[in-house]
């Protein structure tokens, strides 16, 4: 297969991509600032039979992680039996009381999830981190299959790669499973967020409303949004892209603008869902991803399919001893921090810096974990007409609707820098299709 | 065992026009092993539309909206409470009650109650793993301690900042002893309620031990017996706010003025 055959169309379709509005917003120094979203044409290229494997995996722990949800904020068994320590529960960020013995429509918690992962050289998987709250990035591998299939039809009939073009009917059955009557709509922040192409453009491809937080309102116990003429229309499903502290004034953030008042007290009489559930961030923070393993043979009674990057919790005390002396090789993650930020390679550190952080570390041991550095494969990338190898990731979208549905496709990130691990959108890296091949 | 009968009233008055308000109430004494409510009567005026709801502590809300300009807003809650049927709550289990070990914005200890809780540790001659007695103890030193000074401190001043100017009110008693509780490891929440005689709103804790949440009113050091109507709990005053409301000024902030009249007097 020839994976550099779209290389001589690079030029125009980035050139589409700007025109479409294929952009990635990111706030520094406090400013906002708009940029593109730099596609490259070489597709990262996944077998059937490998891909089939990873589709296993990410289903097993994606209906773990769901399960793990549910039990938190009703039964806590899996604290009772003391497979996860309370504190990283309701010490962590992501642990909201308001989402305490509040059962979402159908019991699911976590509809769309962006489960990152990574390819050792030795060309095993492991799991970077989950993504339950509001991950994005979906829309960036459909847009480009449509363009590139549109530069070169034949690259796409002379290859058996699967169709990545169904996510919108994906999102769509995953919509109407929770639907609890009424319309769905994609609820945006606005235009000023760094994603607001998707919310566009996943409800231009899905169906739904794309509303802002003033075009839906709260009456009589359910969710209405009003339209152009102000007439009011009932909803039943909101797939909303906004966190949750901002979702909702009168039940998290006082301050937000941008949420619906009481839409929380409509959601916890079951008269709307809500996607993804909040209080997802319970089962995300990179501190309960250590758990993640454990907690597929708890819930489900499996061995973990997909493996965890070997990881450390400074919280217990033989892996304070190890991390310490294994400093040097390891990578540390702040738990609370997200989208590149807060992971520190201790063998970029000065002395002093290192001296800081080990203090830091053994006052707050629990905000913190360590894993070994996995030494991921590099992918090409062609750079200024060169063909380069660069670090990449990918990130899978898993699906519960009635069944737990993984899209054939993914977006796969690069960093453009070769001497980075970090491959962030928000840190200016890159991406790819993620051809899934047929056969 | 005591028959109470309890009128609740807050009027609010904006100086400009406000629009747009929703609101969350927490205002209704529901039925639990301790007290039994009855003939509940409310009113919240202005309103276009109201629901009941609840919270994720077990709290009875009531919500809804009023989006024309008005100045005022009243909530008047009425009704008979059966106080003192039993002597403890029992809702939950030690799983669900460990939530309440972690201190929370207002509850926070700073360098004076850290300072304080050492000197109570030393003072406390009971055994360790006596909750009760510790409790009870680190009550009675509080209560003497520190002052009860009316309108010394806002809503929203953190137990560390109550107990650094040495007076507070109820509020600020109930947060002082939740953060000492804490720092013991014990479960405890803020409840939010009347009492007997009282013409204001009242705050007291409630601790869990041996399955049973304890209620205990720091700022009168008293064991909680049939004189206390609860009204609503959670980890501190956040939780239980009566009133939470956001609206919009019509030309500019609006400031508010807050009425509150209580009255709990025996049946007859």
């Amino acid at each position: 297969m020839d994976t550099r055959e779209l290389c001589r169309y690079s030029g125009s379709i980035n050139e589409l991509l700007a025109r479409y509005g294929v952009r990635f917003g990111i706030y520094k120094n406090n400013t906002f600032k708009e940029q593109l979203f730099p596609f490259d044409t070489i597709p990262r290229v996944i077998g059937a039979e490998e891909f089939a494997f990873l589709e296993k995996g990410l289903k097993q722990r994606v209906t773990a992680l769901n399960l793990f949800i549910k039990d938190i904020y009703h039964e806590k068994q899996i604290i009772q039996d003391g497979i996860v320590p309370e504190e990283f529960v309701y010490a962590g960020s992501g642990y909201l009381p308001q989402c305490e013995k509040v059962m979402p429509p159908k019991e699911i918690y976590s509809h769309i999830s962006g489960i990152d992962l990574v390819q050792a050289k030795d060309k095993s998987w492991y799991i970077l981190e989950d993504n339950l709250r509001v991950p994005s990035g979906a829309s960036y591998p459909m847009i480009a299959r449509d363009l590139c299939r549109k530069c070169s039809p034949q690259t796409f009939r002379n290859n058996h790669i699967e169709d990545n073009r169904n996510y919108a009917k994906l999102l769509r059955r995953t919509f109407d499973n929770v639907n609890t009557g009424g319309h769905t709509v994609i609820l945006t922040p606005g235009r000023f967020n760094a994603a607001y192409f998707e919310h566009s453009f996943l409800a231009e491809q899905t169906g739904a409303h794309l509303a802002s937080g003033h075009e839906l309102m709260v009456e009589n116990d359910h969710l209405y949004f009003i339209d152009y003429s102000g007439k009011k229309e009932r909803i039943g499903a909101v797939y909303r892209r906004i966190s949750d502290d901002y979702l909702d004034p009168m039940n998290f953030k006082e301050e937000s603008l941008i949420g619906i008042p009481h839409i929380y007290d409509v959601y916890r009489k079951g008269n709307v869902a809500l996607l993804n559930a909040p209080g997802n961030g319970v089962a995300d923070d990179k501190g309960i991803y250590y758990f993640v393993p454990k907690m597929i043979k708890y819930y489900l009674g499996e061995d973990a399919i997909l493996k965890n990057a070997p990881t450390y919790l400074p919280y217990y005390p033989e892996d304070m001893e190890y991390v310490l002396k294994n400093f040097d090789d390891l990578v540390i993650k702040d738990v609370a921090e997200a989208g590149g930020y807060g992971v520190v390679f201790a063998n970029k550190m000065t002395a002093a810096e290192k001296d800081e952080f080990i203090t830091l570390l053994k006052a707050e041991p629990r905000r913190f974990i360590a894993q070994e550095v996995i030494d991921f494969i590099d992918i090409e990338i062609m750079e200024q007409g060169e063909y380069v190898p660069r670090k990449a990731d990918l990130r899978a979208f898993v699906l519960m609707a009635d069944e737990p549905l993984v899209w054939k496709s993914g977006l796969t990130r690069f960093s453009r820098n070769p001497d980075s691990f970090i491959v962030n959108s928000s840190q200016g890296g890159g991406f790819k299709d993620t051809w899934v091949l047929s056969q | 065992m005591k028959h109470l009968c309890f009128h609740y009233h807050m009027q609010i008055d904006f100086d400009i026009p406000v629009k747009d308000h929703h609101f969350t109430l927490k205002c209704l004494p529901k039925d639990s092993r301790r007290q039994h409510i009855e003939k509940l009567h409310y009113e919240v005026f202005p309103n276009r539309f109201i629901s009941r709801s609840g919270d994720s502590f077990g709290n009875e809300c009531i919500y809804g909206v009023y989006e024309d300009p008005h100045k005022e807003f009243l909530i008047d809650v009425k009704g008979e409470a059966l106080c003192g049927l039993k002597e403890y709550e029992t809702e939950g289990n030690r799983t669900d009650a460990n939530f309440f070990k972690y201190q929370t914005a207002h509850t926070v200890p700073g360098a004076n109650i850290e300072k304080y809780h050492d000197e109570l540790i030393r003072r406390f001659e009971g055994s360790q793993d006596r909750v009760r007695e510790k409790a009870e103890f680190y009550m009675k030193c509080l209560h003497e301690d520190y002052e009860y000074k009316s309108g010394s401190t806002r809503i929203a001043t953190t137990a560390e900042e109550a107990f650094s100017q040495g007076c507070g009110v109820c509020q600020d008693f109930a947060h002082i002893f939740l953060s000492l509780l804490r720092m013991e490891k014990i479960p405890c929440r803020y409840v939010t309620g009347m009492l007997l005689g009282e013409g204001l709103s009242h705050a007291w804790i409630e601790y869990f031990s041996d399955g049973l949440w304890i209620a205990l009113d720091p700022t009168n050091e008293k064991v909680i017996s049939d004189e206390h109507i609860k009204i609503a709990s959670g980890r501190d005053y956040s939780d239980c706010r009566i009133n939470q409301g956001v609206f919009m000024g019509c030309d500019r902030e609006a400031k508010q003025d807050q009425q509150i009249c209580v009255s709990v007097e025996e049946c007859v």
